[in-house]
């Protein structure tokens, strides 16, 4: 298929995360606000005067002082973060808005608090408490938490209008976001996809830690683009998988999965947009903030939830996805340390076959990608397995 | 008086053993060398059923109102 | 006469499991007959003792147990070792609704159970390590300690087996309706309400966590259960087991539903997932706050716990009552008042009649159980000791070199390293880190008092008090070894553990910074493989050697070994 528009750019903006368009928000005047994980609301941090990054450590080698002090049995994804903090490469933050969803990532955010590592004099690391729940009382809870420990400290130190008006036209241009990234994602639903999943890696995770405002032109030409773009006659991939699992905030793992002849149809992952895309609707009566806080909950699939009935809807939910985008497959890729996904991994695996007829691969992999021979090999022999299950079951027919 | 003598004579003795148990802690070797592993084996042959048969069924909200 | 080949074998295992070897430089020939009488009398002094040379082998069995002196001898004997196996008998029928039903069913439950056969009979030995080397009150209130535990167990494994489908043909019994099982995490202090009706029963509590600290061998099987299913190994422990037990088919199913928690980490949630997939019941989680002194956290706690309550009521038709929670509630203050009593004497005096491992466990049992009647005996017993030690001014651990704070969570299967490191270095634990969890008187004078100090009850639970909410929790070190007059830490390193894991570099800098004697002690919780006791042992003996420059108390404990050992 012919590149797509921008994607050479939006790959480049990934290799940092004090990327261009990082730099040109600050230059702006812009207040950059650093995340870590889908329960912290994006749309807050995209008020107007700021701008939200969803913290990455790109092109991480090994985070030698983040070990020590967090020794090297907790998740790379953390110690590499901490690393990158230390060596200066968050500097640019004004703020961390960190949440405690998952241990090691609040260590790391915790780090922030009590070393001097951000140097930046109005720096602040402030912690939203996060409910278990999809329930009433939760979001509640969320709601007060998201107006005590974001709304009031944005404006607390930044003067950030916070207002309902405010709200609402940040939900506007986040939806706008959403309705494009769900757009260009569609087209992974073909029959013949004419985008792959690499590529709409590369455009989610821009939208994730660049201004919003810098590449909105850039999605809507993507989008245009993607109208027009014709499949290849000889497709690469031989099956189509879905990726699911812990934190994946690298575009060449996609790649590494697609080259093995797996096309990644669905990204059903921490900074994936299934979900994480979907629109806000404020309800009527409701205040732009309990819209935020309802949808933030409701549509997340974390394994931190923990009713009985939400527990099982994810499984449910994933089998949902794999059939939507005509997946063969599901990849459930867990980060090595990751102890929700540890678990959601290990019951995914029996469940998904036994249950719904869906194939999966499982594996366990570093934040910084070592072991990418054995990822290819097992990626190969998945692949593989689901041709000969697809030519056993034209055979039958 | 013969028959409390000779009751009083087999406490003792009861009592005579059973600190012998416990100073030499014959209990404790009975346990480890005979029991212990009698029943280890005893739960390592036994026939279990595989609860990975268990069905996964979707759930409604146990506080759902009626 | 020729000694025959078998005989020679028989009369060496006979000296291998029942003949203590004289020490090497032992004067032969002239006895002082004088010291022999007072050693028998009073037992050997501390550093004559040589505790070393009563194990068998790596078994952790004695040659013969320790002679501490005839009245402690005596009273070894009668009131803890006698005394324990008589109650357990007895406990077992009271417990059992009756001398034959309970022995039937104690029976059913041990041919059933792993974790029943294999564990809990060879309790007294897990009393023999904890007490080792202890004389006079402080044998005296660390053993009441121990007896408690060991009641509240018999309890909780009787009222199981006595309502357990698995071995009453499937049936559901009056009794099985009327239990709740939920996670060993979820305070018994919220069942408070329900308490004369119905009956909550911790489903981990048994199965998995006291058996850790019994026979460490028992739990391995159901963390290789646990991974045999895809589990990677490096999750935490606990969590693994708790789940294995269900993998192996061997928890008990006693209760129609299920209520689990967020107490203490990501790995308890994590763990919830497949424990509801085996389970297949009603469950409500009931989790708490991360961020817990942030006060606008405490009404969605609270609302929680109100909910829980609704889910019993729906369930169970059995409604919430409000004079049995304060009922119990208040019995329960009466036990969290003395702990502060110990704490005040632990702090502050060389009295302290209870050690290091009883002090620990007791706490985390107790105060994570919930309100029982056990628990008030043992502490009458405890308190007239402890008068009698404080009023006397009688030295508990008169071979104290150092008052250590252990901080982070303990290696359960060798909770009694503190009493070895008494026994061979004068290292007095005096306090824990999970003792101090469950600070928290519960008021009952208004509904909303009641709720409010229950759900901070509730997010100080063992761990998660210091671990989350925020780095001031778990640095809080510096002010309780201040407050505890402590000169040493020892801090275990739980290799699985994330969150303690993910600050280790702080409290590595901070020890440094603040000159403090720190020894880390590495551990993977329940399983003893990974770091086994006798290497915990060469960390601190080394530690004592090579940066105290101090010579054991006891030379015979620094090296012995024990891998075979409960």
């Amino acid at each position: 298929m012919k590149d797509l528009k921008h994607i050479i750019e939006f790959e480049d903006l990934l290799q940092e995360a004090y990327n261009a368009y990082v730099r040109r928000g600050k230059e702006d005047g812009l207040r950059a606000l650093g995340y870590t994980c889908y329960f912290m609301p994006e749309v807050l941090l995209d008020l107007p005067g700021c701008f939200s990054v969803r913290l990455r450590a790109p092109r991480s080698g090994s985070p030698d002082i983040a070990t020590y002090y967090m020794s090297n049995r907790t998740c790379l994804y953390g110690r590499c973060l901490l690393e990158r903090a230390l060596e200066g490469g968050f500097n640019f933050l004004d703020a961390q808005m960190a949440t405690e969803t998952c241990t090691v990532t609040c260590r790391f955010q915790e780090h922030l608090q009590l070393m001097d590592i951000i140097q930046n004099p109005d720096f602040f690391c402030e912690f939203t408490d996060v409910p278990f729940k999809k329930n009433e009382n939760s979001i509640d809870h969320y709601e007060k938490q998201l107006k005590a420990h974001v709304l009031d400290k944005l404006e607390e130190h930044f003067g950030i209008d916070t207002s309902d008006e405010a709200l609402l036209k940040a939900i506007e241009e986040h939806n706008e976001v959403c309705r494009l990234i769900r757009e260009i994602g569609s087209y992974r639903k073909l029959d013949h996809p004419t985008i792959t999943g690499t590529e709409f890696s590369i455009i989610q995770l821009v939208t994730q830690v660049c201004p919003k405002y810098l590449i909105i032109d850039q999605l809507r030409e993507i989008a245009e683009d993607l109208k027009t773009r014709e499949p290849d006659d000889k497709p690469a991939y031989k099956c189509r998988v879905v990726l699911t699992g812990s934190e994946e905030d690298d575009p060449y793992f996609v790649q590494l999965i697609e080259e093995c002849g797996a096309l990644v149809v669905a990204d059903r992952h921490c900074y994936g947009s299934i979900p994480g895309r979907e629109e806000i609707v404020v309800g009527e009566n409701e205040t732009p903030l309990r819209a935020i806080a309802r949808h933030y909950l409701e549509t997340s699939m974390c394994p931190r939830f923990m009713e009985q009935h939400t527990m099982r809807e994810r499984k449910k939910f994933l089998a949902d996805v794999a059939r939507e985008y005509k997946a063969d497959g599901i990849v459930i890729c867990q980060m090595k340390f990751c102890e929700y996904w540890s678990y959601e991994r290990t019951i995914d695996t029996l469940i998904m076959p036994r249950d719904f007829g869906i194939p999966v691969c499982s594996i366990e992999k570093e934040y910084v990608n070592n072991a990418v021979g054995q990822l290819r090999t097992r990626f190969q022999a998945f692949v593989e397995s689901l041709e000969f299950k697809k030519i056993q079951g034209g055979a039958s027919k | 008086m013969k028959i409390i003598l000779k009751i009083f004579g087999i406490l003792a003795a009861v009592y005579a053993a059973l600190f012998a148990v416990f100073y030499y802690d014959l209990d404790g070797k009975f346990i480890y060398y005979i029991f212990e592993p009698m029943m280890v084996r005893r739960y390592d042959n036994m026939k279990r059923e595989d609860t990975l048969k268990t069905p996964y069924d979707m759930k409604e909200d146990v506080m759902k109102e009626e | 006469m020729k000694i025959s080949k078998k005989a020679k074998m028989v009369r060496d295992k006979m000296k291998e499991l029942f003949v203590v070897e004289k020490p090497e430089n032992e004067e032969k020939g002239k006895r002082d007959i004088k010291k022999i009488a007072r050693d028998f009398w009073y037992g050997k002094p501390h550093e004559e003792r040589r505790l070393g040379d009563l194990y068998i082998g790596d078994t952790g069995l004695y040659k013969h147990r320790e002679w501490r002196g005839f009245v402690d001898t005596m009273y070894y004997f009668n009131m803890i070792w006698l005394y324990n196996y008589g109650h357990m008998v007895m406990d077992i029928m009271k417990f059992g609704g009756g001398p034959v039903k309970g022995v039937v069913n104690f029976s059913k439950g041990l041919m059933r159970y792993r974790w029943m056969g294999q564990t809990y009979l060879t309790v007294m030995h897990w009393f023999d390590r904890g007490l080792e080397g202890m004389r006079g009150p402080i044998l005296r209130g660390s053993a009441w300690h121990y007896r408690g535990m060991v009641c509240e167990t018999i309890r909780q494994f009787q009222e199981m087996f006595a309502s357990d489908k698995k071995l009453h043909g499937g049936r559901e019994s009056e009794q099985w309706k009327h239990n709740i099982a939920h996670n060993e995490t979820v305070s018994g202090s919220i069942f408070y309400g329900f308490h004369d009706v119905l009956e909550d029963i911790p489903l981990e509590m048994i199965p998995y966590f006291v058996t850790c600290h019994v026979n460490n061998h028992t739990v391995l099987n159901y963390i290789d259960a646990a991974q045999s299913i895809g589990l990677p190994s490096d999750p935490c422990p606990m969590c693994q087991a708790e789940y294995g037990i269900f993998v192996l088919d061997d928890y008990p199913d006693f209760a129609p539903t299920m209520i689990t928690s967020n107490e203490a980490c990501d790995g308890s949630v994590a763990t919830s997932v497949i424990q509801d997939w085996f389970l297949n019941r009603p469950l409500f989680a009931m989790p708490q706050p991360m961020r817990y002194d942030d006060p606008l956290v405490q009404e969605h706690c609270q609302r929680e716990i109100e909910e829980c309550w609704k889910f019993i009521e729906q369930q169970y038709g059995v409604p919430f009552n409000w004079e049995m929670y304060c009922k119990y509630a208040e019995e329960q203050n009466k036990l969290t008042a003395f702990e502060h009593e110990k704490w005040d004497v632990a702090a502050n005096t060389p009295y302290y009649p209870i050690n290091g491992v009883a002090q620990a466990l007791y706490r985390i049992y107790y105060s994570q159980d919930g309100n029982r009647p056990i628990w008030h005996e043992i502490d009458a017993h405890v308190r007239k000791i402890m008068n009698h030690t404080v009023k006397n001014k009688i030295v508990t651990l008169p071979k104290t070199r150092h008052r250590v704070i252990a901080w982070s969570c303990a290696p359960l299967y060798y909770s009694s390293w503190c009493t070895w490191a008494y026994n061979c270095w004068g290292l007095n634990c005096v306090i824990n880190m999970d003792s101090l969890m469950f600070d928290q008187f519960l008021r009952t004078d208004t509904y909303e008092h009641a709720l409010e100090d229950l759900s901070w009850y509730n997010e100080k639970a063992p761990m998660r008090a210091m671990a989350v909410g925020g780095h001031e929790h778990i640095l809080s070190l510096w002010d309780y070894m201040e407050r505890f007059n402590c000169d040493m830490v020892v801090m275990y390193d739980q290799l699985q553990c994330k969150g303690m894991q993910g600050i280790h570099g702080v409290f590595e800098d901070e020890f440094r910074k603040r000159n403090i004697h720190a020894i880390w002690v590495p551990h993977a919780l329940p399983d003893k493989r990974t770091v086994s006791r006798k290497e915990i042992r060469k960390i601190i003996s080394d530690y004592m050697i090579t940066v105290m420059r101090e010579e054991p108390l006891d030379p015979t404990l620094v090296d012995f070994e024990d891998d075979s050992s409960w």
